[in-house]
């Protein structure tokens, strides 16, 4: 079984199982670093049932076009982060992308990046979008890094829309087109 | 100071009536050079009931929605929006139509946006304000630009809109272009 698409040199995508997830990421959520570099809301504690119920209450309201999925190393057995598109299925063809790691042991070894190219992948291989968005820090350099080593190009900086460690940074918009992906992913493009 | 919060030189903001309101929006919807413009979503003809429910239910610290009446006749000739709001950063999205098309290019958006632009910085003490729009309204663009918003992107193709790819733009003012320029 060729099962590339959710399979990549360092991850693979799994469904999201509220009973699993929601204990690691509860646990994850602790790290305060870890949320602020993941998310524009004020991180608050809390415990894995109400992680669990969140998460499952997510995926009632979720839309025909909203794809969330967990990350797994290929080496073991539990999940080390999330990824997902949202909004897929919209007529303008494009989605907004989110990817965390919230086992810090493994920040800055590129599972983040392998994890977001199938994300990316299953997007134009599967949906055929025509771009996939996103916005991020202006302080998370590791993943502005990351995300313009997988194509994305920066499109814009919304000024001082963050506030955070006691001063302002910009919010930056990044995409990436169909065209770009597939620049860097000749090898998946069928030759007639 | 403008001792006037709702009132500016063309136009006023009135709350909106989800009564009164609904029909009026609906006809402007069905105006497609309208219609197009004003949403990322597909047009669609949606009746007044559909926009009477909607206008009940938006109403909360986080969504703000007025009627602009002009002041010559004082009838509505559009509405504005705030949504988006993130009170931790300071800042908000705002959204504009003139759905009256005998008000287009004279001004009273212009004037309108002016007014919420007051009322984001002096009233609920904004940071920042941010916009999208269509790159190809550029009669929108040039109103945003008089009221002294700056572009700060171009998200490519992100639109399918006319039967075309299209670019929106991001814009955004902090407040302190704003107290330049109204001082």
């Amino acid at each position: 079984m060729n099962n590339s698409l959710l399979v990549g040199k360092l991850t693979r995508l799994v469904q999201i199982d509220p009973e699993p997830l929601g204990e690691n990421y509860a646990r994850w959520a602790r790290d305060t670093e870890f949320m602020q570099l993941f998310d524009t809301e004020a991180p608050v504690p809390r415990d894995a049932k109400k992680t669990q119920e969140w998460l499952r209450k997510r995926m009632e309201k979720a839309r025909p076009g909203d794809f969330g999925f967990v990350i797994y190393p290929l080496e073991d057995d539990r999940p080390i982060g999330v990824t997902g598109l949202w909004d897929a299925m919209n007529p303008n063809r494009d989605a907004w992308v989110s990817v965390g790691i919230g086992e810090r042991e493994l920040w800055g070894k590129r599972y983040g990046s392998d994890a977001l190219d199938l994300t990316l992948g299953f997007a134009f291989r599967e949906l055929n979008l025509h771009r996939v968005n996103l916005n991020t820090f202006e302080f998370n350099e590791r993943a502005v890094r990351s995300y313009l080593r997988l194509g994305f190009q920066a499109e814009g900086e919304m000024r001082g829309a963050m506030r955070r460690y006691g001063r302002r940074y910009n919010l930056v918009y990044m995409g990436v087109l169909r065209e770009e992906w597939y620049a860097r992913h000749r090898d998946l493009l069928e030759t007639a | 100071m403008n001792p006037s919060l709702f009132t500016g030189k063309l136009v006023r903001l009135a709350g909106q009536d989800p009564e009164i309101d609904p029909e009026r929006i609906a006809r402007w919807n069905r105006d497609t050079e309208y219609g197009g413009f004003i949403s990322v979503h597909p047009m669609q003809l949606e009746g007044p009931a559909k926009w009477r429910e909607r206008l009940q239910g938006e109403v909360t610290d986080r969504h703000y929605h007025f009627s602009i009446h002009a002041l010559d006749g004082d009838q509505p000739i559009g509405f504005e929006s705030i949504f988006g709001t993130r009170n931790q950063h300071g800042d908000c999205w705002v959204g504009i139509g003139i759905g009256d098309r005998a008000y287009w290019g004279r001004g009273y958006g212009t004037d309108a946006m002016r007014l919420l632009l007051q009322f984001c910085f002096q009233e609920l003490n904004k940071h920042r304000v941010s916009l999208a729009v269509l790159s190809n309204n550029t009669r929108a663009i040039r109103s945003y630009l008089k009221n002294g918003f700056v572009q700060e992107g171009v998200v490519r193709g992100s639109d399918h809109r006319f039967g075309l790819r299209q670019d929106v733009v991001v814009m955004g003012i902090l407040r302190s272009e704003w107290q330049a320029a109204v001082t």
